[in-house]
């Protein structure tokens, strides 16, 4: 696991891997355990259907919000909120220090005397973070399949499956705009924190877009829109909202590693 | 083999106030010790770093192999061995995991010399290196830097923690260095460490370059140092004029001068006083150079 940048920060990586595996798998086990009461509980059902739009609009992951079917329970339990922010929390922490968190521990000095360019140790760096939180969504997707099988759930394979592949590109987006800042500045701090503003900025425009008529523009360029708008869990992944959250990704990490390469390293 | 291995162009970096490197120019050559010597934060950290590329000047520039190191990067730092004045290693792993990361990215066979110079140094490589005291991390730099064989090996403070048994190993190993015609750039804010390894000197005084030379040049310029104690206080100006002596300091009827040649004229200028006593000190670079830092020219008087 020291044979090259990439594989020595996945190695760096793999304790929290572990954790992060832990938790999802026990947050989805939680949730699918409770599951088959809340699907039979039509009180509750009639509750959620009179919720206001604008709580609606925050609950509901793309289509209309239910506590029956399998994908509109997901939806609301899980992708509206709980796993993005999961996933955008490791995806954050994990960007701002790719470049930065060594910087500011002073090992980079010593890492680019090694004959590797800067531009291949951010990529490598990048890829690191791209393949923990390809990982997260192999163990996320692994649990929902298994439970859903296990609770008798009617969702397919393929969309949990997107509905995964949405929220990792959801996070890899908001992870490349922390990684740009850290290789930018050499600032982890900051980093996280406009990377977390932007986050929150975006998941309130698009939750807020279904009450503020004047935000439905600038909903457009949410993430959190795109991530959600084609109600991946019952429709699978379209390609256009798909390619948004890539194209996001990949501007910010070849920003990030331009402006790398180019600004002074910090002692 | 005359190209400079390093070569600096009025290299300048300028930082917010009056930090930074001012318009240096030197030149290193093939096979030599360069010291690279001034008080902690003149530049020399600075400096190293340009060449490095971990900075980019603000004009000027600097060649290490004839390269650019902003443009052929890989290429220079593939033949360079770092140690960084700051080290900081990878905490998490041993020194042999350290070692061999950084094998693998420079495509060593194994650890290259890493592990004969490890048990040189009397280094053990299986310990954590947040186990490790701070000589023996400086040892984890050391080996790190010399691994590969480079040609051109750029230490800073490279001594700073290592205590004097292993200080005279890394010696040994700087002269095996040089012997195979490579090339070391070594800073260094101790004097007699530079005077002792260093085939030229560079000094570094708030980011100007006071002087290149060769040590033995430097230490023929060197001055000795008589301190003359007289029966009564000679009149203010009389030793001025006298060929190579400047008086440095009075003390009532003691006088310490400088002398930076032949000894006859001050001896003939003596005699017309009554003298208690002369004191020699031996000449040395330390006063040349402490002159230098303090803002004396080195031909004042």
């Amino acid at each position: 696991m020291l044979g090259s940048v990439l594989l020595k920060s996945l190695r760096d990586l793999r304790r929290s891997f572990a954790w992060w595996t832990v938790g999802l798998a026990g947050l989805v086990a939680l949730m699918l355990a409770v599951y088959p009461t809340v699907r039979d509980n039509p009180d509750l059902n009639r509750l959620v259907e009179e919720y206001p739009d604008a709580l609606k609009a925050f609950i509901a992951f793309g289509g209309a919000v239910d506590y029956v079917s399998g994908a509109g329970y997901l939806g609301s339990e899980l992708f509206s909120l709980m796993v993005p922010l999961l996933f955008l929390v490791c995806a954050v922490g994990n960007g701002a220090g790719a470049i930065a968190g060594e910087e500011e521990r002073g090992t980079l000095d010593l890492l680019l005397s090694n004959p590797v360019s800067r531009r291949r140790v951010a990529f490598e760096k990048v890829g690191a973070m791209a393949l923990e939180l390809g990982g997260l969504g192999a163990v996320l997707w692994g649990a929902l399949w298994a439970g859903a099988a296990i609770v008798g759930m009617d969702v397919s394979a393929a969309h949990l499956a997107a509905a995964t592949v949405s929220a990792v590109l959801l996070a890899l987006a908001f992870g490349a705009i922390a990684f740009m800042v850290g290789a930018a500045t050499g600032h982890r701090a900051l980093a996280i924190g406009l990377a977390t503003a932007a986050a929150v900025a975006a998941y309130l425009v698009n939750g807020l877009a279904a009450l503020v008529a004047a935000l439905e523009v600038p909903q457009k360029a949410s993430p959190f829109y795109h991530y959600a708008v084609g109600d991946p869990l019952r429709h699978g992944l379209a390609l256009d909202h798909t390619l948004f959250l890539v194209a996001i990704a990949v501007v910010a990490a070849v920003v990030g590693v331009l402006a790398f390469e180019r600004r002074d390293v910090a002692a | 083999m005359s190209a400079p291995i390093v070569q600096a162009e009025q290299l300048t970096k300028h930082y917010h106030g009056d930090r930074g490197v001012h318009a240096l120019s030197f030149e290193v050559g093939w096979g030599e010790v360069f010291g690279y010597l001034g008080p902690n934060g003149a530049g020399k950290t600075t400096t190293i770093r340009l060449l490095l590329d971990l900075i980019r000047p603000s004009s000027g520039r600097a060649r290490v192999f004839g390269l650019d190191p902003s443009s052929d990067g890989a290429e220079v730092r593939r033949r360079v061995g770092y140690l960084p004045g700051d080290l900081r290693l990878y905490d998490r792993l041993t020194g042999r995991e350290q070692l061999r990361y950084f094998a693998s990215l420079r495509r060593l066979d194994g650890l290259g010399d890493g592990e004969s110079l490890a048990a040189r140094f009397d280094l053990d490589l299986d310990r954590r290196i947040r186990a490790l005291s701070r000589g023996n991390r400086q040892k984890v730099g050391l080996v790190q830097a010399f691994m590969h064989r480079p040609d051109l090996l750029v230490l800073d403070e490279p001594t700073s923690g290592l205590d004097p048994l292993v200080q005279q190993e890394f010696y040994d190993l700087v002269a095996e260095t040089t012997r195979d015609g490579r090339t070391v750039f070594l800073s260094s804010h101790v004097l007699p460490e530079v005077q002792r390894i260093a085939d030229r000197v560079a000094v570094i005084r708030e980011g100007t370059l006071e002087l290149v030379e060769s040590v033995e040049v430097l230490r023929a310029r060197a001055f000795t140092r008589f301190e003359v104690s007289f029966a009564a206080a000679p009149p203010a100006g009389a030793f001025a004029g006298i060929p190579a002596v400047r008086e440095l300091e009075r003390r009532n009827a003691t006088v310490l001068f400088a002398l930076e040649g032949a000894a006859d004229p001050l001896v003939k200028a003596l005699a017309r006083f009554e003298v208690l006593a002369i004191d020699v000190h031996e000449a040395d670079l330390e006063d040349l150079v402490l002159g230098l830092y303090r803002g004396e020219t080195p031909h004042a008087g």
